[in-house]
């Protein structure tokens, strides 16, 4: 049963959300502010000098948890194996996929070497934005990085890095499906491949 | 998504020991040469040879530019080729870009491309990797087309020939150094990252997607 004060916050909340289209005049939160960001709490939390690699990974670890959507990234990946596969498989396969991007992502941010991301143009894409950017690195011709976002609530969940024109969504498709048919397409297989991958690229 | 299902690699057993063959000699020789490359030639003396291999190509880019019915294009890699061999030295030097005229590539992979044809089998190609049937006749037509191959060829000073290739080759390894330790690293079969990001890669370069937002 509601009291009183949560029956007024409630009610404040619905209209809150009534008017909230006409009546709030401030912009939209943006794409591009939030890849910017991201990139930004990203320099200062997990690519800073002298944390321990355990330390790094698990700050890495709540920023992609946070800013990325797994669970549609997994189905995703795995395609038509998505739906066959048990609900015990599925989280398997979602927390090692996690695992190797994070040791990846790890060891990429404890080489970090002042390169700095530059927004480029923001387009929506049915209900996705596309966020151009290029990353400038010390010495080396820069890289172009695409973000696909979506908006999740008062903010977005990246679906999607496009490096250089080619997809990391589809390229990791075509990898994990490569090793599902040498598996006999059995998701067992693929997790024990998985595991064995992650045990490998852990750090320290 | 859909033309991204079909794996198009029916040749998929040849390739892959094509493919075990190419690891073999890159672990052994590319990779560390390019890497003694990188960590021996200073950034400055890098770009200079960046600069001077890509002007050298100057005539092909042209050609496909012009084949691909891109005149502006066509006009930006003629500018650019009189700039920089006047003035940046025989081409050491790209003048052209700072002063406004970006560099961009093409290929007759790419223009056979642009007329409608489709990519064909994927394909490994001894010691140059990742390709397919289309952008390996647009390779061979570049080959026997250059005009540097053929002036050289002509005057008998093969040597030049291969000593380009060979330059261009190292040019490209060092470059692509992180980039393919990135892909081999965080892949679970190399083999199909590689693969997909080929394909992928050459589709942007063929809609020119790349040197639209680089390079500004």
């Amino acid at each position: 049963m509601l009291d009183r004060r949560s029956f007024l916050t409630a009610v404040l909340a619905v209209s809150a959300s009534v008017s909230a289209r006409p009546l709030l005049a401030a912009p939209a939160p943006d794409a591009g502010a939030f890849i910017l960001g991201l990139a930004e709490s990203a320099m200062n939390t997990v690519a800073i000098k002298d944390l321990s690699d355990a330390e790094r990974s698990n700050r890495f670890r709540n920023l992609f948890v946070d800013t990325f959507d797994l669970p549609e990234i997994s189905r995703f990946v795995l395609g038509r194996y998505w739906r066959s596969a048990s609900e015990a498989q599925r989280t398997e396969f979602q927390k090692l996929f996690e695992d190797i991007q994070v040791y990846t992502w790890t060891r990429r941010f404890k080489e970090y070497n002042g390169e700095t991301l530059e927004l480029g143009t923001v387009k929506a894409e049915g209900e996705d934005f596309i966020v151009d950017s290029q990353m400038k690195r010390a010495k080396l011709a820069p890289i172009n990085v695409s973000w696909r976002v979506r908006r999740s609530g008062e903010t977005f969940h990246i679906l999607d890095i496009i490096v250089e024109g080619a997809s990391m969504a589809i390229t990791f498709r075509s990898d994990y499906s490569a090793v599902l048919s040498s598996q006999g397409g059995k998701m067992d297989g693929l997790l024990d491949v998985m595991r064995k991958k992650a045990e490998q690229i852990k750090l320290g | 998504m859909a033309e991204w299902e079909q794996v198009n690699d029916p040749l998929e057993p040849m390739n892959r020991t094509i493919f075990e063959f190419n690891q073999a000699v890159d672990k052994a020789l590319l990779k560390p040469v390019a890497q003694g490359y990188r960590w021996a030639v200073p950034q400055f003396g890098r770009d200079r040879v960046r600069d001077f291999v890509r002007n050298l190509r100057a005539p092909v880019v042209f050609v496909n530019d012009v084949l691909q019915g891109e005149p502006d294009r066509a006009m930006q890699t003629l500018m650019r080729f009189a700039f920089n061999t006047g003035f940046g030295i025989g081409g050491l030097i790209d003048v052209a870009e700072p002063g406004g005229i970006p560099y961009h590539d093409e290929d007759f992979g790419q223009t056979f491309a642009v007329w409608g044809m489709g990519e064909g089998p994927y394909l490994v190609l001894p010691i140059l990797g990742p390709s397919n049937a289309r952008d390996g006749v647009g390779l061979a037509t570049e080959w026997l087309s250059d005009p540097f191959n053929l002036y050289m060829d002509n005057i008998g000073q093969d040597w030049a020939i291969w000593t380009r290739a060979g330059v261009a080759g190292l040019e490209k390894r060092e470059r692509l150094l992180d980039t393919l330790d990135e892909i081999e690293r965080s892949s679970l079969d190399y083999y199909s990252a590689l693969r997909s990001t080929y394909r992928q890669n050459r589709t942007a370069e063929i809609k020119n997607q790349l040197d639209a937002e680089g390079k500004r």
